[in-house]
């Protein structure tokens, strides 16, 4: 091994051993953004407090996101011997302080708390980390840092087999490295699947210099959180994938471009990258092995298409972030007209495994013909929001049932979207479909970068279709009318048909609108409407309920609904009054009643007198049977 | 309740650092937003001459994007997620109350600047949905509700 490399990684190693056998116990919290959100720096800050107030010899610390998202603050808790560490779940700022004293003062465990045991023998209760059913099954080679080190601490990367995929890649030739990649299978990560191997060798060889690197970490898709996880986690293992692919390649510099929304994953990178340059692995003769690499951690303003590969580079040139035909490809034409490769974050990150122990290991973990791991999240009306890490090929009923812990209470599933506003929908009989590549491909959709979304029978999926579509014409660049047009016209028909003025008409145009958008630059605008097109497969009935029979089967769409008094002597009257936003509920001499012009259907009187108010539907006819929207 | 612009010559300091051709537009922007909270106007040509572009490209870069503001910020941000699980759990319900109780749209502020909507993108933290944003922090789990309450409180100033 490169002996520069060699001699960082054992002093990390000895700080890193010194650290785990220096005989306090620790405690060690996870900050990232989801935990953020449930108040995990004051959990941090709360047990920082006791700790000092109390005396308490201890290592508090911080760490990644462990993939539970759903039971964040989630922290570790390891024994002064290390023999045991224990993995806890919803330690919120008001459990925090109680938490660390019976951990830390009395030294007993909290059952009520844990999720698993992580290290050590399992007792009555607290399952083994393994055997808990959010992680049977799962495969966690990327995220295997995840939750363990500290991410702003490169040492902790380096000891547990940092940078050892960049030293064999050290050792190689540029050819060699991209036939290891190229043999693995790695197929991208960012919604193609193209093979990365081949996407390198296109820039290897390309002729013109310099040549740069781009890491996609735009993730704009709502509802997939997988790269951010991997960068508030473990953000070397970006960083090591990206200096395997500068050695393969000949790019002397790279950039990670993060979104605006993500401001703890850009702040990580930061740092990250800041330690890789302290420890000579950034910047000129790496370690003395004659490579030079810089890498600018650049931030987005916040636009969907800057996720696509010649928006990105617009942006980062400092134009507006506009997509633009293809070819040129980025590898012949990128940054600055210059030969570029861009990946997406996960890509990069399975570079270093790939180098490590080789493809053959790489591509060994399942026969699906997709090869590797993948990280998906997982969102909806679903009971346990989360991040897994599995190999391709599980049917999509298990990512809901066994780690998603199924539909809510209350919730049945209606479909679910594979993965991004671009992706599409599928209704619930698909739910075998396996995660894979193909049978997406297949339905005229995509599975997409990682962030499946569940839905239940209180959506709409005309609704679905208005957000989608309306999230795409937000976000076109503008340049084609195919596609700003197109979301334009296919928005307003769906907003019409939601507000109760559905024509027959609609879904023949819509189906046009669907043939036309394709004709559009970019896949933004050739996706555009894919949910539309599938939802106009799968659930053309409901189409129909809306547009001919002024009915919405979820009982949600605001126009074909109507809120109604149900019980004149409800108590709790006066308070859905009073929480009415538009005043809307009024006591007349007659009784109370409902100004339909001003009520804005947000259900909030419902909430607070829930047998107070009904909703009804706007067009009945006179003896309906009740429906589902009234049994609402 | 405009806030004094800064000065062209503090302006000029901040972004001396920047050079042309190196994708520096953005962090550009990026240093004077972190500073000010909004992209002064006069930061507009401040910026193009020092990176050798004209006015007009560095504002239709700026205004490509929906984080880059123009209007100094309110003392109270609140952000709504119209991201797909937050829609899925009653989330647009959400967005009718806060613009009713408000008085405001997605990307209003109010007249005397206390508070202002904007339109949030999920960032992953879904577990908290529905939910919004108050000051860059998120408040989740939301019932229409307690939303409601929140922008009162805001709204009165408690
Ligand atoms: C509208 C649009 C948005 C995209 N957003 C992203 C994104 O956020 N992240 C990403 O990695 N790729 C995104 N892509 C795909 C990229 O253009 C590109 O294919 C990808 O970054 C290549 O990396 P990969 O080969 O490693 O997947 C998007 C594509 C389109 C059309
Ligand atoms: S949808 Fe609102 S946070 Fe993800």
């Amino acid at each position: 091994m490169n002996a520069a490399l060699q001699s960082l990684i054992t002093r990390a190693r000895e700080s890193y051993e010194a650290w785990l056998t220096n005989g306090r116990p620790k405690v060690n919290v996870c900050i990232d953004t989801s935990s953020l959100a449930r108040g995990a720096d004051e959990t941090l800050r709360i047990i920082r407090e006791t700790v000092a107030r109390e005396g308490i010899d201890a290592d508090i610390g911080i760490i990644g996101s462990w993939g539970f998202c759903w039971m964040e603050p989630t922290v570790t808790v390891r024994t002064a011997g290390g023999t045991r560490t224990i993995l806890y779940g919803n330690v919120t700022p008001d459990r925090a302080e109680e938490f660390v004293r019976r951990v830390l003062v009395d030294g007993e465990e909290v059952p009520e708390l844990a999720i698993a045991v992580v290290e050590g023998v399992s007792n009555e209760g607290i399952v083994p980390l393994g055997e808990h059913p959010f992680m049977q099954g799962q495969v966690r080679r990327l995220m295997a840092n995840c939750g363990i080190i500290d991410p702003e601490n490169i040492d902790h990367y380096l000891a547990r087999g940092g940078y050892e995929g960049f030293a064999n890649a050290l050792e190689r030739t540029p050819e060699e490295i991209i036939k290891e990649v190229l043999d693995s299978g790695l197929g991208g990560r960012g919604g193609g699947g193209f093979p990365t191997g081949r996407k390198w060798d296109f820039l290897r060889t390309a002729t013109a210099e310099p040549k740069y690197l781009v890491c996609n970490a735009d993730e704009g898709d709502p509802g997939a959180w997988v790269n951010r996880i991997l960068m508030e986690s473990d953000p070397q293992l970006v960083i090591e994938g990206m200096l395997i692919a500068a050695r393969a390649t000949g790019a002397r510099e790279g950039y990670i471009y993060i979104r605006y929304e993500y401001p703890l994953a850009f702040q990580r990178m930061k740092v990250a990258v800041a330690q890789a340059y302290e420890r000579g692995l950034l910047g000129t003769n790496i370690c003395g092995s004659g490579l030079d690499f810089d890498l600018i951690v650049f931030r987005g303003a916040g636009s969907y298409v800057c996720g696509e590969e010649t928006g990105l580079m617009s942006s980062i040139d400092g134009y507006r972030g506009m997509p633009r035909i293809k070819p040129p490809f980025p590898a012949q034409a990128g940054l600055w007209n210059k030969p570029t490769n861009v990946n997406n974050v996960e890509s990069y990150a399975n570079a270093p495994l790939i180098l490590r122990h080789g493809a053959a290991w790489w591509s060994s973990v399942s026969d699906a013909k997709d090869k590797g791991t993948k990280m998906f999240t997982l969102s909806g009306a679903i009971k346990q929001m989360g991040c897994i890490e599995i190999p391709f090929g599980y049917p999509v009923r298990r990512l809901l049932e066994q780690y998603g812990g199924g539909m809510r209470d209350g919730s049945v599933l209606k479909g679910f979207q594979p993965g991004g506003p671009l992706s599409g929908i599928l209704p619930a009989s698909e739910i075998d479909l396996p995660v894979a590549l193909d049978p997406y491909r297949e339905r005229g959709m995509f599975l997409g970068s990682g962030g499946i979304i569940f839905f239940d029978q209180h959506t709409s999926v005309v609704d679905l279709c208005t957000y989608f579509v309306g999230f795409a014409e937000d976000e076109s660049c503008g340049r084609c009318t195919t596609c700003h047009g197109g979301t334009q016209r296919a928005v307003e028909i769906l907003r019409r048909m939601a507000a109760g003025g559905g024509r027959d008409s609609d879904l023949d145009k819509l189906e046009e609108l669907t043939r036309t958008l394709v004709w559009s630059n970019c896949l933004h605008g050739q996706f555009a409407l894919t949910t539309v097109k599938l939802a106009l497969r799968y659930f053309r009935d409901e189409f129909e309920t809306v547009i001919r029979e002024k009915r919405d089967p979820a009982g949600v769409l605001s126009g074909l609904i109507r809120y109604e008094i149900a019980n004149q002597a409800d108590p709790l009257l006066p308070e859905a009054a009073d929480i009415c936003p538009t005043d809307a509920i009024v006591e007349t001499h007659e009784g109370w009643t409902i100004v339909d012009e001003l009520c804005v259907r947000c259900g909030a009187c419902r909430e607070v007198a829930p047998g107070a108010v009904r909703v009804v539907e706007r067009f009945a006819q006179p003896a309906a049977e009740p429906t589902a929207a009234a049994a609402r | 309740m405009a806030a004094a612009e800064p000065s062209l010559e503090e302006l000029r300091q901040l972004v001396s650092e920047f050079r042309p051709n190196r994708g520096h537009l953005l962090p550009a922007l990026h240093k004077v937003q972190d500073t000010y909270g909004y992209i002064p106007r006069s930061a507009i040509e401040v910026i193009a001459r020092q990176l050798n572009t004209t006015p007009a490209l560095v504002y239709g870069a700026m205004t490509f994007y929906a984080e880059f503001r123009t209007h100094p910020p309110a003392q109270t941000e609140i952000a709504w997620c119209s991201g797909p699980t937050c829609r899925i759990l009653g989330g647009d319900r959400i967005r009718e109350a806060l613009e009713h109780t408000l008085g405001l749209p997605l990307g209003g502020y109010s007249e005397d600047g206390r508070y202002a909507l904007h339109l949030g993108q999920c960032n992953g933290t879904c577990s908290e949905a529905p939910q919004v944003w108050v000051n860059g922090r998120v408040v989740g789990r939301l019932t229409v509700a307690d939303a409601i309450r929140l922008a009162r409180r805001i709204r009165e100033g408690a």
